[in-house]
């Protein structure tokens, strides 16, 4: 009984948060709520694996812990390229 | 108490939808996008679908989202004035749509609750029918033995889906960069801790498709999030040639399951009738290579990757 | 073995308290800066004290371990995504340009 009442609790956490991606005020801020919302999914898996007994949820639970990151990084390349207006890679074909 | 959870859920799921779409900033509308995903997946989940919920974490989390990222930069640098655009309100037209998606809906759901369970015929045909195959996940049974003409066209509608987004690229194809490579120390640790542990869990999920939640598509686009990681930190980088492994492996995987497919027919088997377990590894793993390359060119959208020696 | 799943709730509810500690940081500090160092304590502790909860829950080891392991990873992941997010929204700010320039100046005494 505990285990779905957590569930609810971190989802209803997860809708409150929602507030700051709508307010901003800049993209940094919709950023780390992505980003708490992330982290917070995995918990949410995690214990809906152990609530429902599916241990292949934990591996769901992995990949999205991992793969999280990978959205920073594109934050972070995407604010450096506006910023600067630099490129990186180009296929312009032209050899390496 | 799993009828609240579910509840709010599917309420969120329909908030975030329609904050994706409304508004006047399409980054807020990419990130709430973002979060759609997420709460997506944690439905998956509470329907009992861990395979869907691995694919969606790996492909809404790895690719859409960074592809979506770099998609935006594209759209700023291309046309400012378009990403910070007013959409358009037609107020009657939203309606009458949203309330036919609303009845379709309620007949979907209608129907299948109707339905009979996964004890009812087909279900129970399956249930019948996998242990002859020697796999233990149905679903993998479906996909690559019971419905796998399916399976075989999704493979290679992803494969028209590059060639046509190549082709609509044109003369462009030249203008696509990526955004600046980040060189960043955390970013070189974090990538050399990710990937090759990464390349770990793709395998695993590969391997454990036949007993266990796993797959083809969640391997592959496992790999092709790596990719992504790997061109964000400028390790990869976009090439203007393919270069001959990757156009193999860009069709690797619809040519190996059609030759299996029609190679059978030799032996008096019907069309697409999987010879045995190692036809079933033999085809995942073409599809895995396939998937995970072709969703990588997808997101770089140039017609191969090189590597970018440090020097 | 009842001590050990009251320990195991008692866990997750203060996990579940991180994770609030985050949210309410998160919707009332004042700039991405601070909201930043808020969402991490939920990120790291919360999900380090669920991870722990759900391990004693689960009792095998092997899981245990795949809990530690996704613990680790989002560490790793969540450790770096701060530290890249926090440096742009520092270069966005005034007072962050010039504080980074100190810093990348020469060593100290």
């Amino acid at each position: 009984m505990l285990l779905p009442a957590i569930v609810l609790f971190l989802i209803l956490n997860l809708l409150v948060g929602l507030w700051r991606i709508y307010r901003g005020p800049t993209a940094a801020d919709r950023m780390l709520s992505a980003l708490l919302f992330g982290s917070t999914t995995v918990a949410i898996l995690l214990l809906l694996s152990e609530w429902q007994q599916q241990p292949a949820l934990k591996v769901a639970a992995m990949i999205f812990a991992m793969l999280a990151a990978v959205i920073s990084i594109a934050f972070v390349a995407l604010q450096q390229g506006i910023k600067t207006g630099a490129t990186g890679a180009v296929d312009d074909g032209t050899e390496p | 108490m799993s009828l609240v959870i579910d509840l709010v859920l599917a309420i969120s799921l329909v908030v975030l939808a329609w904050q994706t779409l409304i508004g006047r900033s399409l980054f807020r509308g990419l990130v709430m996008f973002v979060v759609f995903g997420l709460t997506l997946a944690m439905i998956w989940a509470r329907l009992g679908s861990p395979d869907l919920a691995m694919a969606e974490a790996a492909i809404g989390t790895g690719v859409t989202g960074a592809m979506l990222m770099v998609a935006y930069w594209r759209l700023r640098r291309a046309v400012p004035e378009a990403a910070e655009e007013r959409v358009p309100r037609r107020p009657l037209l939203a309606a009458t749509i949203g309330v036919l998606a609303a009845v379709l809906v309620a007949a979907i759901g209608l129907t299948t609750l109707s339905v009979l369970g996964p004890g009812g015929v087909a279900g129970y045909a399956l249930a019948e029918a996998l242990p002859e195959t020697g796999l233990g996940n149905p679903i993998t049974g479906v996909l690559v033995v019971f419905r796998n003409l399916d399976t075989l066209l999704e493979v290679a509608v992803l494969l028209a889906a590059y060639v046509g987004a190549r082709a609509a690229m044109g003369e462009d194809s030249a203008a696509l960069p990526l955004p600046p490579a980040q060189d960043a120390p955390l970013v070189g640790a974090l990538v050399a801790v990710l990937v090759p542990l990464g390349l770990l869990v793709a395998l695993y999920l590969f391997k454990a498709g036949s007993q266990d939640p796993g797959g083809a598509f969640q391997a592959g686009a496992m790999l092709a999030a790596l990719a992504v990681v790997l061109m964000l930190a400028g390790r990869l980088r976009p090439a203007p040639e393919p270069g001959v492994w990757m156009g193999f492996a860009l069709i690797v995987g619809t040519a190996v399951f059609s030759l299996i497919g029609v190679a059978v027919m030799a032996w008096g088997q019907p069309l697409l009738a999987i010879p045995g377990m190692w036809a079933v590894y033999v085809i995942e793993a073409a599809m895995m290579v396939s998937i995970g390359v072709t969703l990588a060119l997808l997101f770089s959208g140039s017609a191969g990757l090189g590597v970018r020696s440090r020097s | 073995m009842m001590v050990l799943t009251w320990l195991a709730y008692a866990l997750l509810v203060a996990g579940a308290l991180f994770y609030l500690a985050g949210t309410v940081g998160l919707l009332r500090f004042p700039d991405a800066l601070s909201r930043l160092h808020a969402l991490t304590k939920a990120d790291n502790v919360g999900l380090l004290l669920i991870c722990l909860g759900l391990g004693i829950l689960s009792q095998s080891p092997r899981q245990a371990l795949l809990l530690l392991l996704i613990w680790l990873l989002a560490l790793t992941a969540a450790t770096v995504s701060a530290h890249l997010i926090a440096r742009r929204a520092l270069e966005d700010s005034a007072e962050g340009r010039s504080a980074l320039n100190d810093l990348s100046g020469e060593p100290g005494p």
